[in-house]
């Protein structure tokens, strides 16, 4: 099977095991890029292993059978590569970019670690100490106290509840044989996609793929999560103060899942209040600073009541938030910026946005795509992420939607999203101010 | 050996005024371009009294020029799928612009004209001016960048462009205004000491042709002379203990003056950070503290060694009750690489992934611009790239240890601790 993405040609396999792989290769590029995708993530945790997922992603750089300790550290970055994980709600994605002739290097490795890495009693518990620090490290920024109660407050039975770093507590309660039971579970070419781009050659590259991933067995549970958060039926909201600067305030509304036929137009709502064109941007989570054109900057930041605004609406699997951030100038009370964030939200969802507005946006958005697939690391990012969360074809359906929907389109999703009752509010004031 | 067209072979054109155009191919595949304006306007010789002005002027220049206000200029870059963005480091200011080849030449009178011809609106200079109060705040009141702020304090004397972050004092913001903004723009900004670095598939001399079009002789001020570095302060191995109340984990910054970047010695001590901190997972530091103990989620190492002066930092953020330990190991490692710890194959095995890397850096274009940036900024022969890697394999490990006694000097060290008590 072949698909094309951002002009970048790709091919797809499938091997027996039930692991999928894509092959992108890019005639002359310098680097090669190596990404598993597993479909595990927060939203597959539930009370008490909170936090198992990001877990075991430290895990997986502790050792496997062929590569002890250190040495997939030592084999990727001792020929200059890069390697890193990050764990989302959705799923936990491995990284490595090498010069292009060590291809096979971080394949071997991945292989190696699917269903082999080590999980020992010592190791389990040394890596606590680090994963309780990480966790530590976030809670110095006020944005991560604030986006943590957030979605705390806005749901109550679904995992999204939850942050990826997990609760302190799950993280100092649980044990190396409950990690590793989890690790077997999830892990495995069923669960998993392989993306590989850059200058390879793709026979050669899919022989090695059939032939070191195909000894791996077939395990792997990508299981549906089965909790439906109930409909919200009243605005909830929370003060919270801490340490930091100026007040500010982050609020959400309950959002459609990437599947949904009105993500596009979140997606759209998103460009037009905030300005990031994120998925179709050049950056791998498209944050590229202020936006003076964007209805949040022009109406918050350009009039003197805060000093940032943004808004973000990031697709999953399951229904989502809608958010917006926003934090005050220096001497301005947060009530008066959130008044003014009512009032422009009221009159978006009320007149919508402008013709020209919409096709300024959309213009931005087919230009943002242009460069979106230049360099191997990004291409495979793109390819991995849009496929793990909904299958091939995401970025080109949402693309096509993005292209066709209405003013009056968006105006509605716009009421349909910012209802009051659907409304959750952190209002966050430093110690002292 | 790159061919003709790597990244990594820079040339170079020089105006009739003197300014210097630095020229690189853009990776294979690349269909993006990318200019650079570096000047040397960066904070490190800004008066205390204007403290925070290079910031403002560096935030103005990409907030409106010419017939375009901040948000028109936006949409135009916006249109055509670039950004301009402006950064600013103790030596120097630049404004860089990204974008499609293919529309580089709409493009590139949004960055002449932003150089030339800033606003300068007076509500654009109330916004910054308030983003910067934000920033003072969170500077004083952030454990990790409240600790670098004091480190500096502790290692350099008044005086020395080093000592202060860039972000100035309430008082010092509001005493800049449009003319001081004038001024610098003038003496500094529009100065010979001013280049231009292009990654795009023009010759140099197209190139130049396009800028020195739009730009005429505007770039004729006298290039500044450099600072006086006043002597280094014998450092204290008590740490500076900074109460933050309320946050989790205390960050701990150690660190010292160090080496110009001109100095002969540059690619060992290069070496000697790397080894200690730098080359993250590969480093002493990441095994030591992090895999080996479980201490600290992140800690590395950083060598900053510019025209004028150098440093180098050493953090780690940790839990408030183990900052202690944490920070002898950090002295401790220090001291080890001084000793001649260091054997052949660690060496071989950091110097391979340093030079490897450099490989990486030409995946797409913003990485690889950024190396003919350092080129520029650091003053570097334009051959630097492709004669890096024998310079670094010419360093033995009784030279890196050697190196670092010099680069990482513990005597005049200072150490700060920032967090919850």
């Amino acid at each position: 099977m072949q698909a094309h993405n951002g002009g970048v040609h790709v091919e797809q396999l499938r091997l027996g095991n039930g692991l999928t792989a894509l092959l992108a290769p890019m005639p002359g590029a310098p680097t090669a890029s190596v990404w598993v995708w597993y479909r595990v993530g927060s939203k597959n945790e539930w009370p008490g292993m909170t936090g198992a997922s990001h877990w075991v992603e430290h895990m997986l750089f502790n050792g496997s059978p062929k590569y002890p300790k250190g040495a997939m550290d030592r084999a990727i970055m001792g020929v200059g590569g890069y390697l890193n994980a990050f764990t989302d709600v959705d799923f936990t994605a491995y990284l490595s970019t090498v010069p292009a002739s060590y291809v096979t290097l971080p394949l071997d490795i991945e292989a190696d670690r699917m269903s082999r890495a080590t999980m020992n009693q010592s190791e389990v518990h040394r890596e606590r100490k680090v994963v309780l620090s990480e966790r530590e490290g976030a809670e110095n920024w006020p944005e991560f106290r604030a986006e943590e109660e957030l979605w705390a407050l806005a749901y109550r039975r679904h995992p999204y509840r939850w942050d990826p770093l997990g609760y302190p507590e799950d993280i100092r309660a649980l044990d190396a044989p409950r990690l590793a039971e989890y690790y077997r579970r999830f892990y495995g070419p069923r669960n998993a996609l392989v993306v590989v781009s850059g200058g390879f050659d793709r026979a050669a590259i899919a022989r090695f793929i059939r032939s070191r991933f195909s000894r791996v067995p077939a395990t792997g549970e990508d299981p549906t999560v089965r909790e439906v958060e109930p409909v919200q039926t009243g605005a909830r909201q929370t003060d919270m103060t801490g340490p930091g600067t100026t007040p500010f305030l982050a609020t959400g509304w309950a959002a459609p899942s990437v599947t949904e036929p009105t993500a596009a137009h979140a997606m759209l709502l998103d460009v037009l209040l905030g300005g990031e064109t994120r998925l179709f941007s050049t950056s791998s989570w498209g944050s590229r600073g202020d936006h003076p054109s964007s209805r949040l900057y022009r109406r918050l930041v350009a009039t003197g009541l805060a000093v940032r605004a943004s808004s973000a609406f990031g697709p999953r699997v399951h229904p989502g938030l809608f958010t917006i951030h926003a934090q005050c100038a220096a001497g301005v009370p947060l009530g008066k910026l959130e008044a003014a964030l009512d009032r422009e939200l009221e009159r978006f969802a009320h007149d919508g946005p402008t013709r020209l507005e919409l096709d300024e946006v959309r213009e931005k958005i087919e230009q943002s795509t242009r460069l979106a697939y230049e360099g191997a690391t990004r291409a495979a990012f793109r390819l991995g992420y849009f496929h793990t969360l909904a299958g091939a074809g995401l970025e080109e359906r949402l693309l096509r939607q993005v292209r066709r929907i209405r003013p009056e389109a968006v105006r509605e999703a716009a009421r349909a999203i910012f209802h009051p009752a659907r409304r959750v509010t952190v209002r966050y004031t430093p110690q002292g101010s | 050996m790159p061919g003709v067209e790597s990244p990594l072979l820079l040339d170079s054109v020089t105006w009739d005024g003197g300014i210097e155009l630095i020229r690189q191919s853009p990776p294979v595949g690349a269909a993006s371009f990318s200019i650079t304006f570096l000047a040397p306007a960066g904070w490190g010789q800004e008066p205390a009294a204007q403290g925070g002005r290079s910031r403002l002027l560096s935030a103005l220049l990409t907030s409106g020029a010419g017939r375009w206000n901040r948000a028109e200029l936006a949409r135009r870059l916006d249109a055509l799928g670039a950004t301009l963005h402006s950064d600013v480091s103790p030596e120097n200011l630049s404004v860089t612009l990204w974008g499609p080849e293919a529309h580089r030449d709409r493009l590139i009178p949004l960055l002449t004209e932003s150089i030339l011809h800033p606003r300068f609106e007076p509500l654009e200079l109330a916004r910054v001016r308030r983003e910067l109060t934000e920033r003072q705040m969170r500077e004083l009141r952030q454990p990790a960048s409240r600790a670098e702020k004091e480190l500096f304090h502790r290692i350099f004397s008044r005086g020395h462009p080093l000592r202060e972050t860039g972000f100035g004092s309430p008082a010092s913001l509001a005493r800049v205004d449009r003319a001081a903004l004038r001024r610098e723009l003038a003496t500094r900004v529009h100065s010979r000491g001013s280049r231009f670095i292009a990654t795009t598939r023009l010759s140099a001399e197209e190139v130049s042709r396009r800028l020195s079009r739009a730009l005429g002789d505007v770039l004729e001020a006298d290039l500044p002379p450099p600072p006086e570095i006043p002597p280094r302060a014998r450092g204290s191995e008590t740490p500076q203990r900074v109460e933050l109340p309320g946050n989790s984990q205390s960050e701990i910054r150690l660190g010292g003056p160090s080496l110009v970047r001109s100095d002969p010695e540059y690619p060992a001590a290069y070496l000697a950070n790397e080894v200690l901190g730098g080359r993250s997972l590969l480093s002493r530091l990441f095994q030591r503290i992090r895999e080996r103990r479980g201490l600290a989620y992140h800690t590395g190492s950083e060598l900053a060694s510019g025209l004028w002066d150098g440093c180098w930092v050493v953090e780690a953020g940790t839990a408030p009750a183990q900052s202690g330990r944490v920070l002898s190991l950090l002295h401790r490692e220090i001291r080890q690489l001084g000793k001649g710890t260091l054997g052949r194959a660690e060496l071989h095995r950091i110097r391979e992934s340093a030079l490897g890397s450099i490989e990486l850096e030409l995946e797409d274009t913003a990485s690889a611009h950024g190396l003919a940036v350092e080129v520029a900024e650091s003053a570097l022969p334009l051959q630097h790239w492709t004669d890096w890697p024998a310079q670094l394999r010419a360093v033995s490990p009784a030279a890196v240890s050697s190196a670092s006694l010099r680069a990482l000097d513990l005597e005049f060290a200072s150490s700060v601790i920032a967090g919850p008590k």
